[in-house]
């Protein structure tokens, strides 16, 4: 039986001082981010705990008047009203910060379940299990849409020991089976955080630099039942570079903080079910990395960054004369071809058994580049006055504008445009409501100019 | 029944039903008969339309073939899953004599496949799309709103003739011979005319079906007349294909299609200025016979709008609200619904044990009124998951069960068997044919099925006879 | 299963590519007006299919892009000819009122404009922008309740008319369009006319769940148009519509916008270069000198700016390959397999070329 060490020297605390304690930690380890090279996405989950210092518990909180926000017109009717507050939604997130933002993008993630048999708790509904089961489900579909190159591990804390669930793969549907069979992950036991960081850490070592490496642990126990110093642990994970994320369902330990802030990633506590599934997704996009070589003058090279050779491969179809792949041996019709040297692997992305080469779809690659080349910002027109002869219809839907502003007293402060129309500042073309938030928020290209 | 809505899925498609009504009718006509009306571009054009998505996908694909293909190389086009569907639709095709029947080669009905061409591309010279009538220099053609609210009119009329049994406005003598001949109201003792459970049942039904089903009596109606059934049908195709708000001249209509003018208007499918006017007008009910958009028209304030849109909520404690002032939906309500007071906008019910049971004993069934509340729920009921609350539903049907508790089946009793030896004998003999429905072995009775008689007679007297 | 769908079509209308693909000289010529007739047959089947089936047609022309049709447009009654009997009133108006802007179109276009880039993701675009209303907002402010009727959602696609090659500046625009039209639930079909090979209409196809045909008999264009195109997706998976037989998943690289298949990738904003850079334009990161050495020795041709399997003419006008020539590569031994057999439709036109370096 190994020494264990309760980390549990938390109990001391009430709830309240918990969290402002939460926020100064926050803020060091942002500042230690900084000082390291890496940017952190602190932010949101600042403004998460601000929230909940501000409220501890739902019950005490203040009654949310979300009517009084509402006016009606004078018609009686909320219609316009709503739909104002909408459209004043859509533009104030398009005018956010338009430039380039650089974000790791390929990405490797070994996400740590508690299986011990704390999480049978039924705080959160129907079991704490249950619900991080079905979360991680949604965390992994929506973590593959997001970094379509990243790969996830699995691995489980149960008996005191970590457990490998599911290897590194890029498929989510390799990923979503290895923790579809609920009966083979049954919680029992104590957790071992240890035992599950090192077991995530070895098999993340072989990975090459610059690549991002991160740990995110859903942590349901009060304690960890360790076979060693996890400070020891901790220092190995910062010196791999690796992030550990955690978002624990019971209470805040110390360790349990110290690991997150040390590697710089983030920690939250889950107040509700809600709220536990903000902060897992939080997790999701891929973290920025914020004019750090700016920062830094732009002679600086940024040793995470990196050239690297990557083919693209061709697609067999199903009917094409089966052939056996490189990958498993096994005789198949469809598969890719490996651009230079023709092998036919099973999927993608991958590196080439043969010759070594990373095999991309790139439509893979291609599913990022928006946050690289993103749309304008249109101008909101408030007034036809400058125009010789404007358009009659939206440039890209062909619905006629409307003629006259919709309220001609409302301020315009927060750019809506009461005609309607937006402009492109490039081509001049005039375009409605609708497909202004279409192009910017999912087309991710001008109809106008083609860019 | 198979109304338009929800016969669609190729699910819940019975083998070798088509998707139309009127398909049916169809298939039982004459292939004479057919070919005559598929000269017609239009009348092409809208049985095309009635067919199903495999069908039309078939009959696409072989359009513009010239020459006939190998039917193994069509069958080729389908994967294995839904093979039988499209064997069903190949017989579908054949029997309407689109398709004929071949093992080997598949081609189009020359007549057919030139006539819908013809409706594609354009061309011919058939005229059945109906000649525009010129433009009229003393009245203009009249508007949108004028059309819709006549046919809206007219069909109310007889929807709510139907509902009232007999008691509101009557419509014209033809529209009630119509609706006397098919079953829906039936005279009581010479007397006024009273709503049959059919008619009941076709009330629940949605316009387009009820339509459809009016329509079909009144081809039947035609038949026995002798009137030609391809003129028409003919004539009810090209209606469908006619536009909206455009006049169309009387002149180039053979006599039957002019006799059928006036029975059309008092149905609301066509609107002329006087019963002697050179030109008439399809409405809405006419141009949407073939679409699935609604045939009736958005007119009259509230109450139209609602009833596209559906107006009624039913709550869990069986209370129901219906957002409507149109008399009619208020009266089709009545006949499932204990209405319990009335707003101009608004009508509150609930249904109960008694009105259900009155609905049930009117031979409407839960599954009508099920989908009738379905239909016309409200867009906020839309958002429930199931849309109407279980318990009522559950409850409709256990009144409807409790209905049918008692069950009745004729038979025969066998009774005063001499020994109890005896008794066994028989009844073991008519439990292995498995026709004994009650017994009691201390009476020394039990009670067979009629069609076990014959066979337990024979073994008695066989038994006796054997005996003596 | 019956509902509505709504179809876009996006034309190439560039009158270079047409022109070409009228020259006797080709296999099969087709005009311009010949394949327009056989369209308007598709549209008006497509209508004829169901009454509430919604079309939009929009055209690619040099430069810019126009939307030519859509089943919303008010139509003006005074250009139409008048009714008559023997056509479907519905099919002519809509039948006139697509050759009527056609003809506009290509009327304004101006000598310089025909020589200018094709205006196709403007064209993509546009009809993407179009489905969105058609589906999430049709009259956004009239009506409240319409969300609440899944009915009146049509089922969309999009046809792609093509007959022009690819344009390598447009690769991120599509690829844009393609994930968009993926968020929607779009399926893209392309029916290529002429052209060659286009990459990214293959990949748009594949990734959205639509047919890639290319057309090796345009003269029987129709029949193609009728059985691949014409069933909505719903009916798509009773039937074995053709799809493409193999698709190229290559790209184009930002720097000088060729069509690649073996790229060099930034780690950081995933850019792709056709050769070795010292720093990324995109996002200005600098990479580490070893690595370019690496990478520079390690080039599968030597000639920079030459990919290996830069689209060229001979390639591009070559047909599709048959599928029954494609490759039976076990590649086990890679030496093994010559160039040519990887993608059939290089055949003859090209030198067989190995692995380790080509003839080049």
């Amino acid at each position: 039986m190994p020494p264990r060490r309760m980390n549990d020297d938390y109990m001391g605390g009430g709830s309240d001082s918990d969290v402002s304690m939460l926020d100064e930690d926050e803020h060091t380890s942002r500042g230690k981010a900084k000082g390291k090279g890496k940017a952190v996405e602190g932010r949101k989950g600042d403004k998460g705990k601000s929230k909940a210092k501000e409220q501890p518990y739902a019950w005490e909180a203040s009654y949310t008047r979300s009517w009084d926000t509402v006016q009606e017109d004078e018609a009686g009717s909320i219609q316009t009203a709503v739909q104002d507050l909408i459209a004043r939604g859509r533009r104030r997130r398009l005018l956010a910060p338009g430039e380039a933002v650089r974000r790791t993008i390929i990405r490797h993630l070994i996400l740590v379940l508690d299986l011990s048999a704390s999480m049978m708790d039924r705080d959160m509904r129907p079991t704490r299990f249950d619900l991080m089961l079905q979360y991680a489900r949604e965390f992994i579909a929506e973590w593959f849409d997001q970094n379509p190159l990243g790969q996830i591990g699995m691995v489980g804390m149960r008996g005191g020991i970590g457990e490998r669930i599911g290897e590194m793969s890029g498929n989510p549907q390799d990923v979503l089976r290895s923790i579809s069979e609920r009966h083979k992950l049954e919680p029992a036991g104590e957790p071992s955080l240890q035992n599950a960081i090192e077991m995530a850490r070895s098999s993340m070592s072989h990975l090459p630099t610059n690549s991002s490496r991160e740990i995110t642990i859903i942590f349901g126990s009060l304690t960890t039942c360790d076979p060693g110093n996890i400070h020891d642990t901790l220092d190995e994970c910062v010196k791999d570079k690796i992030r550990i994320s955690m978002v624990a369902l019971a209470a805040e330990m110390k360790i349990c903080r110290e690991l997150c802030v040390k590697t710089g990633g983030q920690f939250g506590v889950a107040l509700n079910e809600g709220h536990f599934k903000d902060l897992l997704f939080e997790l999701i996009p891929p973290p920025a990395q914020r004019a750090v070589a700016r920062a830094n003058g732009p002679g600086a090279a940024n040793p995470a960054a990196d050239l690297m050779m990557m083919g693209f491969p061709t697609r067999l179809p199903v009917t094409s004369h089966p052939s056996l792949c490189v990958c498993h041996g096994e005789l198949k019709t469809e598969g890719f071809l490996c651009p230079r040297c023709l092998a036919k692997v099973c999927d993608v992305p991958t590196d080439c058994d043969i010759c070594g080469l990373m095999i991309v779809s790139s439509p893979h690659l291609a599913r990022s580049y928006h946050h690289l080349f993103p749309v304008k910002p249109y101008q909101p027109i408030a007034t036809l006055d400058g125009t010789p002869n404007p358009s009659p219809t939206c440039h890209a839907c062909s619905v006629p504008f409307q003629e006259k502003a919709s309220q001609p007293n409302a301020p315009l402060a927060d750019g809506v445009s009461p005609l309607g129309r937006y402009r492109c500042p490039d081509c001049k073309n005039d375009f409605c409501t609708e497909c202004d938030v279409f192009i910017h928020d999912v087309l991710h290209c001008c109809p106008g100019c083609g860019k | 029944m198979p109304s338009v809505q929800d016969s669609n899925t190729e699910a819940s498609v019975a083998p070798d039903t088509p998707s139309h009504l009127l398909l049916a009718f169809l298939q039982s006509q004459s292939q004479n008969t057919l070919t005559r009306l598929y000269q017609r571009p239009s009348s092409c054009l809208s049985i095309f339309r009635l067919l199903g998505p495999l069908e039309r996908q078939i009959v696409m694909n072989l359009l513009w073939l010239e020459s006939a293909i190998p039917a193994s190389t069509m069958a080729a086009w389908v994967s294995h899953e839904v093979r039988k569907s499209y064997e069903n639709s190949l017989s579908i095709l054949s029997r309407l004599h689109v398709l004929p029947q071949s093992t080997v080669k598949l081609a189009l009905n020359p007549t057919f496949k030139t006539s819908l061409r013809h409706a594609i591309v354009g061309g011919g010279s058939s005229g059945s799309f109906g000649v525009p009538a010129t433009r009229d220099e003393k009245h203009s053609p009249p508007s949108i709103e004028v059309l819709d609210s006549y046919a809206l009119e007219r069909w109310e009329t007889i929807l709510h003739y139907m509902v009232s049994s007999g008691t509101a406005t009557r419509p014209s003598q033809g529209v009630l011979f119509l609706l006397q001949r098919s079953g829906l109201m039936a005279s009581v003792h010479g007397g006024s005319l009273q709503i049959t459970s059919l008619g009941f049942q076709f009330l629940l039904h949605s316009p387009h079906a009820q339509l459809w089903e009016l329509l079909l009596q009144y081809l039947h109606m035609a038949e026995e007349r002798q009137m030609d059934l391809v003129e028409v049908l003919s004539f009810l195709f090209m209606l469908s294909t006619m536009e909206l708000g455009r006049e169309y001249s009387v002149e180039h209509l053979s006599p039957t299609q002019t006799a059928m003018l006036e029975d059309l208007r008092d149905y609301g499918i066509i609107w002329q200025r006087r019963a002697t006017s050179k030109r008439f007008c399809p409405t809405r009910l006419a141009t949407t016979l073939t679409s699935s958009s609604p045939p009736l028209p958005a007119a009259g304030g509230v109450s139209a709008g609602a009833q596209n849109r559906g107006f009624i909520i039913l709550e869990t404690n069986y209370r129901l609200y219906a957002y409507t002032d149109n008399p009619l939906q208020t009266a089709v309500l009545n006949l499932f619904v204990t209405l319990k007071s009335r707003y101009p906008n608004l009508v509150v019910g609930a249904i109960t044990r008694e009105s259900v049971k009155k609905a049930l004993a009117n031979g409407i069934t839960a599954d009508q009124i099920i989908s009738y509340l379905t239909t016309h729920a409200h867009p906020q009921m839309r958002k429930n998951k199931p849309l109407l609350p279980v318990t009522v539903q559950d409850q409709i049907r256990l009144w409807e069960l409790e209905k049918n508790r008692m069950k009745s089946q004729e038979g025969y009793l066998y009774t005063a068997f001499a020994s109890q030896a005896d008794y066994e004998y028989v009844l073991n003999y008519a439990k292995q044919l498995g026709v004994v429905l009650w017994e009691s072995s201390a009476r020394r009775c039990f009670f067979g099925t009629l069609e076990g008689h014959p066979n337990i007679r024979g073994f008695i007297e066989r038994r006796t006879a054997g005996n003596a | 299963m019956d509902k509505a769908s709504h179809l876009g079509v996006v034309l190439d209308l560039s009158p270079k590519q047409w022109h070409l693909a009228a020259q006797p000289s080709n296999p099969h010529p087709v005009t311009l007006s010949v394949f327009l007739s056989h369209l308007l047959a598709f549209l008006n089947a497509h209508i004829a299919c169901k009454d509430e089936n919604s079309l939009a047609l929009f055209g690619a022309l040099p430069g810019r892009s126009a939307m030519l049709y859509s089943s919303t447009m008010p139509v003006n009654e005074e250009e139409i000819e008048p009714a008559d009997a023997n056509s479907y009133r519905p099919f002519k108006v809509m039948d006139s009122a697509i050759m009527k802007h056609i003809a506009e179109e290509i009327e304004a276009l101006g000598e310089a404009e025909t020589e200018e880039p094709i205006g196709f993701v403007g064209a993509l675009t546009k009809a993407m922008c179009y489905i969105n209303r058609v589906t999430n907002g049709a009259g956004s402010t009239s009506s409240a309740a319409r969300n609440d009727d899944p009915a009146g959602l049509a089922d969309p696609r999009i046809l792609v008319i093509s007959v022009s090659p690819d344009q390598s500046s447009s690769y991120i625009p599509v690829m844009n369009s393609i994930f968009s039209a993926q968020k929607l639930k779009v399926t893209i079909d392309v029916c290529k006319i002429f052209g060659g090979e286009s990459v990214f209409l293959q990949q748009a196809a594949h990734l959205t769940g639509g047919s890639y045909i290319d057309i090796d008999r345009p003269d029987a264009v129709l029949q193609y148009l009728m059985m691949s195109f014409l069933p909505p997706p719903g009916l798509r998976q009773l039937m074995s519509v053709p799809t493409q037989d193999k698709i190229d998943f290559r790209a184009a690289c930002f720097c000088h916008k060729n069509i690649v298949d073996i790229g060099f990738v930034c780690s950081v904003c995933l850019s792709i270069f056709c050769q070795p850079v010292p720093v990324c334009s995109t996002c200005r990161t600098k990479f580490p000198i070893k690595t370019l050495q690496r990478l520079n020795a390690s080039r599968p041709n030597a000639a920079p700016g030459t990919p290996a399997r830069a689209a060229t003419p001979a390639r591009a006008a070559t047909p599709a390959a048959p599928a029954n020539s494609l490759p039976r590569s076990t590649s086990i031994n890679p030496h093994a397999v010559p160039r040519n057999a990887s993608n059939g439709s290089i055949g003859a036109a090209s030198p067989p070329m190995h692995m380790n370096g080509g003839p080049r």
